[in-house]
């Protein structure tokens, strides 16, 4: 159940270390043959440092660290009802192989609504993630909707 | 390497590259659900789709990586300071997916020059998959 008392709720960081090859096997996944993204002379060529990471790469630490899930947890949700509605993210700066990343996840909205479809409630999430040099590297905002 | 985008090429109005995407099939879900660690069983066992009712769908992050992979077809990944996007509809094994984009805003100031694009992912009944806009700041 929505509970707006729980906007401004912050959970305790999470690191993640990039890895080259995952960033190929979401590209591969995804079918992005974009040469930037997994070869790196043509990343540097293209102006990178190395193989960039691709624009919705940050959603992997967002599933293997189960950060997602212990939120959903914390919050009683039930994730069988959860849609996921929006996914904004904001660059700051590109996110390479070697990095270590640090997560820090807030609740910053939590809101009642009906519509034809019946009672639900819309949770956003903000996940701002820095670097090991602690620059911000990408700021992540989901909005999920819980069905009632 | 190919000439890069300029902020003067463009117009409001100015359509990015299309993008169309082969049919997304079983083995693709499944590569995604590896790649990405959501193993939402919906995505990857069709009777779990047909269980509850709305059958196998695709991650709605696949159909957002669609979405990255036209805009940065077009605009180098560097360049792209916001991506948004809303999920507004199912995609399924065998649809093809088409992305397509144009310039809504153009902003010049403090020395940025930034372009808003809208961005909308269909399937081939020209349902929309995925809505949303895009920023990038070119030189």
């Amino acid at each position: 159940m929505a509970d707006a008392s729980a906007v401004g709720k912050e959970y305790p960081p999470f690191q993640w270390e990039v890895e080259r090859g995952k960033i190929r096997e979401l590209v591969q996944a995804i079918g992005d043959k974009n040469p930037v993204y997994v070869d790196r002379v043509a990343a540097v060529k293209a102006g990178y440092q190395d193989t960039p990471a691709s624009p919705t790469y940050i959603t992997c630490p967002m599933m293997w660290t189960n950060i997602l899930f212990t939120f959903v947890k914390d919050m009683k949700i039930d994730f069988a009802k959860v849609l996921h509605g929006e996914e904004t993210y904001e660059y700051f700066q590109e996110i390479y192989p070697g990095d270590t990343l640090t997560g820090k996840m807030k609740i910053v909205g939590m809101e009642q609504k009906s519509g034809k479809a019946g009672n639900m409630d819309i949770v956003r999430l903000e996940i701002m993630y820095s670097n090991q040099k602690n620059e911000p590297v990408l700021k992540a905002t989901t909005m999920v909707v819980e069905r009632k | 390497m190919e000439k890069e985008i300029r902020f003067d090429d463009l117009n409001v109005g100015s359509e990015m590259s299309t993008l169309v995407k082969a049919p997304v099939d079983h083995m693709q879900l499944v590569k995604y659900s590896g790649a990405s660690g959501d193993f939402n069983p919906l995505h990857t066992d069709p009777a779990v789709g047909k269980a509850v009712g709305i059958g196998q769908i695709a991650h709605g992050m696949l159909i957002m990586g669609f979405v990255g992979q036209a805009i940065t077809d077009w605009v180098p990944k560097k360049f792209l300071k916001k991506l948004s996007v809303r999920f507004a509809g199912m995609t399924r094994p065998g649809d093809v997916v088409t992305v397509t984009g144009k310039v809504r805003e153009k902003v010049a100031e403090g020395g940025l020059k930034k372009i808003v694009c809208d961005v909308q992912a269909r399937n081939q009944k020209e349902e929309v998959l995925v809505s949303g806009f895009f920023e990038a700041v070119l030189p």
